[in-house]
């Protein structure tokens, strides 16, 4: 409805007429990079709205459906998840197609794939459909769609807006970290994923308005939640350095679930999708119904997010035995409800599971060493961290996130050491991470950003040769040049001009200059009035491709002494590196 | 607001068209503002609703769980509080009512890790430490049970804390007690009965437990405190008859127990209790007959000794022939050999020597046989009573 109104309204605003990009740049040419600032911090705002809004829904949902104070035993239990999942199936397969799966994907197929386009339709199928799978039980969390959602509202207000398609192909990112910041109750960590695992890379053009949607979105989030962290941390010590031993068992363990939970997905999900589309129908039904059932015999806390849950394993309200049996029970609910296209994400069960491992393996230290461990909650803590490295392969997100929950430095050195080692076994045992391996499935081809992440841009330098040319001084007469040129023999050669500048100049260009001037005529004044550029070693080997076409070579100069030549690049040398790559 | 610089010099059309993007920038903006601020309200009010039933939903549960608790079902009163805490994340109050059902049934690991992480957050708390100190004990954990004691009286408490630490000081005297550490426990409740004020109820409790830590004298100076108030309860007077009959103290148990009898609260107390009590009284009232007071007169003494040297003669009798410790009863044998057979009252008033040694055999009589024919009974056990302290007897 909100968005029908904007379009309405914009419409009128645009009076029915469209501007070409052309016009646009000349009538207006600093207009987008304006309003994406602007836009951004209304992004931020309508996102965080709309997240505490599908917040208050899955809440409702959970205590019409579930009842204020689900437990083992109760029909409605198995009820509930299944005809919400009928419910849930048929939107999806009828008016919502777009919703079905990871709002990760899906607003990386946006951005990669559809110029940044997220349907509204797409956004109110996420927010009916996540809602009410995930407030009937379904073990999925509320993170996925929220980034879809904001990546929604952004796409759905720049278009609107008639940005520049570049322009709208950046607003996806900006409204997916602004959704996750919401749901996160965490800025840093939400900008550093979605820099992650949704663009790949650092980009400064992009950084600034996912900063700032990202912000806007938590501090309306902040209004209604309040400050506190989505759960509530308890005192986190590290006591003794021996208890980094646990952590590096805490590390091991949840890269082995990370493995589990993510063979599980990529075996039961395409099989699921390969039956026939009728079964797709009732497959969300049949995974509710076997989630109520591990609900149904007395272990409710698996059904939904289960932050609450979180916060009890923080602070030590289950024993290592509880808490072990919890992780892989979520572990198997998630995979069903995933698997069967039920809309939801999954890093709500990733930190459940992560947190019921750590408080475990905390809790368990804590019995038989107890004079050794910190608190169970730090454990847990680290463990969400840990699966969050080793399941979603983010690793500096995990970091981050922990840091950013606990708002206590001193637990770092545990938290890279488990977070590590899990991300480590993770990738060993399973090389292509978790979101690929759904994209794959789903028929797509997306960039990979593990990959993109890891790799290392040619330099300057990589391609850089000894100046094995003639450097000639702009003063020199043409005649000596060339007699220097044709002993050398060079087809090019390296110019110093009075001024400081320099001019890469053909044997052809000097002996056409030798023809029209005399042979005392410094050989400046025969060069065009351009000159090659400026270049340093530390420059990305790419930038100098687009000379080639005007210069045979190019100097490369020092930094501190732009006198100093401190080589040349050929365009065949630059081939020649990067085929050796 | 203006987005664009209007500087580049643009033909009439242009500068138009430019116009009308501003001007529709403007109203998008505008727009989008106004759909903001609407779409704030409505989530305001969706979640100003939505809080209100959750502090209803935290509310009902935690009535219901503490419902629950109460009437002995701790486990339906865990589920409730769960439910509460979900609704009141962070009420330490219901996480401590909730860790207090944990406790209640009996799943003391959950119990006492959820004690655990509470008390993370409240270091100091006493009564976080208190129902620690409970699970441990539970769990036969001495050590850690004393410590937690120790720390829930060093610690914080909400409301009368002088209250409530003494109370606590009072369990962990009783679980002293039931631990057998009686001299830790007289510790506690000497320190308890110092600080505690002059009032029957507390008074009492600490002499009850003064009774059970072996510590029947402090009992007895507590009990006879209270018999000086007006309206002292019966309980007052029956722990002073049955202290001081425990010290020894016969003469003042016999005037507590008899006052006990006569108090207007002894017909409300138990049959049993009634009972002992009455057979107390009996027992002192014959022991004080029994007794070789030395303020009676020569003749009565000498009486009193006479059929005491009787009855020790006819308890070692009976014991030496009913047994085969012939050995360790031969040497008491022979002292009683040195006694005439036919002892009378005249022989014991002419010769004090002879009544102080016959008494003396009378006691060491009583005293042996206990060890070797086993407990006494009747007059040979009052006699034995007397043999344990004989100077406290008529100690007032």
């Amino acid at each position: 409805m909100i968005t029908e109104t904007l379009k309405g309204l914009f419409k009128s605003g645009a009076h029915g007429t469209e501007i070409s990009t052309p016009d646009l740049a000349k009538l207006a040419p600093t207009r987008d990079e304006r309003l994406f600032l602007i836009l951004s911090i209304f992004i931020g705002v309508i996102s965080g709205l709309l997240v505490v809004c599908f917040r208050v829904a899955i809440e409702w949902i959970k205590i019409l459906t579930l009842g204020s104070a689900p437990h083992g035993g109760q029909y409605r239990l198995l009820l509930a998840p299944a005809l919400a999942g009928l419910v849930v199936a048929a939107l999806v397969q009828w008016f919502f197609p777009g919703a079905r799966g990871s709002g990760v994907n899906q607003t990386k197929a946006a951005l990669y794939i559809y110029n940044g386009y997220i349907s509204f339709k797409t956004v109110i199928g996420k927010f009916i459909t996540s809602a009410l799978a995930i407030g009937a039980g379904h073990s999925l969390g509320p993170e996925d769609p929220s980034l879809q959602i904001g990546a929604g509202v952004a796409s759905i207000i720049a278009r609107k807006l008639g940005l520049s398609r570049q322009r709208l192909r950046l607003f996806a990112p900006i409204g997916a970290a602004a959704g996750l910041a919401a749901a996160f109750n965490a800025p840093i960590s939400a900008i550093l994923f979605v820099i992650e695992e949704v663009i790949g890379q650092w980009s400064a053009a992009v950084l600034g308005s996912i900063v700032l949607a990202a912000i806007s979105s938590v501090v309306v989030a902040r209004r209604f939640w309040g400050s506190e962290p989505m759960f509530r941390i308890p005192t986190i010590t590290l006591r003794d350095n021996r208890e980094l031993i646990a952590y590096a068992v805490l590390g091991v363990v949840g890269g082995l679930f990370a493995f589990v939970f993510s063979r599980s997905l990529a075996y039961l999900r395409p099989r699921l999708h390969a039956l026939p589309r009728w079964t797709q129908f009732c497959q969300p039904a049949i995974a509710g119904l076997l989630v109520g059932l591990i609900g149904f015999v007395g272990f409710p806390q698996v059904m939904g997010p289960g932050y609450e849950v979180i916060d009890q394993a923080m602070h030590g309200q289950y024993t290592w035995d509880i808490l072990l049996a919890l992780a892989a029970l979520k572990l198997i609910a998630t995979t069903l409800s995933f698997s069967s296209g039920t809309p939801g994400g999954m890093f709500a069960p990733t930190l459940f599971i992560g947190a019921m491992l750590g408080a475990g393996v905390g809790s368990f230290e804590k019995l038989f060493f107890p004079h050794l461990t910190g608190t169970v909650g730090a454990y847990a803590l680290v463990g969400m961290g840990v699966l969050f490295a080793g399941f979603l392969r983010a690793p500096l997100t995990s970091v981050f996130m922990v840091l950013e929950m606990s708002g206590n430095y001193s637990i770092i050195l545990p938290v890279i050491l488990a977070n590590t080692i899990a991300y480590l076994l993770s990738r060993m045992l399973q090389p292509v991470p978790i979101f690929e391996v759904l994209t794959h499935q789903d028929g797509l081809d997306l960039p990979s950003m593990e990959e993109q992440r890891e790799e290392t841009p040619l330099h300057i330098e990589d391609a850089l040769q000894p100046p094995s040319v003639p450097v000639i001084l702009g003063a020199d007469a043409i005649a000596s040049v060339s007699a220097v040129v044709n002993e050398a023999r060079a087809s090019a050669f390296l110019v110093r001009l009075g001024d400081g500048s320099w001019y890469a100049m053909t044997a052809n260009e000097l002996t056409g200059a030798a023809a029209a001037l005399s042979p005392e005529t410094p050989v400046e004044q025969a060069v065009k009035a351009d000159r090659v550029p400026t270049l340093f070693p530390d420059l990305p080997l790419d930038n100098a491709l687009p000379y080639f076409p005007r210069w045979p070579l190019l100097p490369v100069l020092n930094r501190a002494n732009r006198g100093k030549l401190e080589g040349v690049i050929t365009l065949n040398g630059i081939l020649k590196r990067y085929q050796s790559v | 607001m203006a987005v664009f610089e209007l500087r580049t010099p643009l033909s009439a059309e242009e500068r138009a068209e430019k116009r009308r993007l501003i001007l529709r920038d403007s109203i998008a903006l505008m727009s989008l503002f106004l759909i903001t601020a609407i779409l704030a309200v409505l989530t305001y009010f969706l979640f100003v609703s939505f809080s209100r039933h959750r502090d209803v939903l935290a509310r009902r549960w935690r009535t219901s769980g503490e419902a629950a608790l109460n009437s002995g079902h701790p486990e339906e009163s865990i589920q409730d509080l769960h439910a509460a805490l979900e609704y009141a994340p962070g009420n330490r109050d219901i996480e401590i009512e909730l860790a207090m059902a944990l406790a209640a049934a009996n799943r003391n690991a959950e119990a006492t890790a959820y004690f655990n992480s509470l008390l993370e957050a409240q270091p100091g708390n006493g009564l976080i430490h208190l129902q620690l100190a409970r699970l441990a004990a539970k769990e036969g954990n001495a050590a850690l049970a004393e410590e937690h004691y120790q720390n829930a009286l060093d610690g914080t408490w909400q409301g009368d804390g002088y209250v409530k630490r003494r109370t606590v000081r009072l369990e962990l005297a009783g679980y002293l007690i039931s631990r057998k550490s009686y001299e830790k426990a007289q510790s506690e409740l000497r320190t308890a009965a110092g600080n505690a004020p002059d009032v029957p109820e507390t008074q009492l409790e600490i002499a009850g437990l003064m009774e059970r830590a072996q510590d029947p004298a402090d009992a007895l100076e507590i009990y006879r405190a209270q018999m000086r108030h007006r309206d002292a309860p019966v309980e007052a007077f029956e722990g002073a008859g049955r202290t001081a009959y425990m010290v020894g103290r016969i003469a003042v148990a016999r005037e507590s127990l008899a006052r006990a009898v006569a108090h207007p609260g002894f017909a409300s107390q138990d049959e049993i209790t009634r009972e002992s009590v009455r057979q107390m009284l009996a027992d002192s009232i014959r022991i004080l007959d029994l007794y070789p007071d030395p303020n009676l007169n020569v003749q009565a003494l000498a009486g009193r000794i006479a059929t005491n040297a009787k009855i020790a003669r006819a308890r070692l009798t009976s014991c030496f022939a009913n047994t085969n410790a012939a050995e360790a009863l031969a040497e008491l044998q022979d002292q009683w050999e040195q006694i005439p057979v036919n002892l009378t009252v005249r022989m014991l008033e002419q010769n004090p020597q002879l009544e102080q040694t016959t008494m003396g055999l009378v006691y060491g009589t009583e005293e042996q046989t206990a060890q070797v024919c086993g407990a006494p009974t009747g007059d040979d056990a009052l006699l034995l009573k007397i043999a344990e302290m004989p100077l406290a007897v008529q100690q007032q």
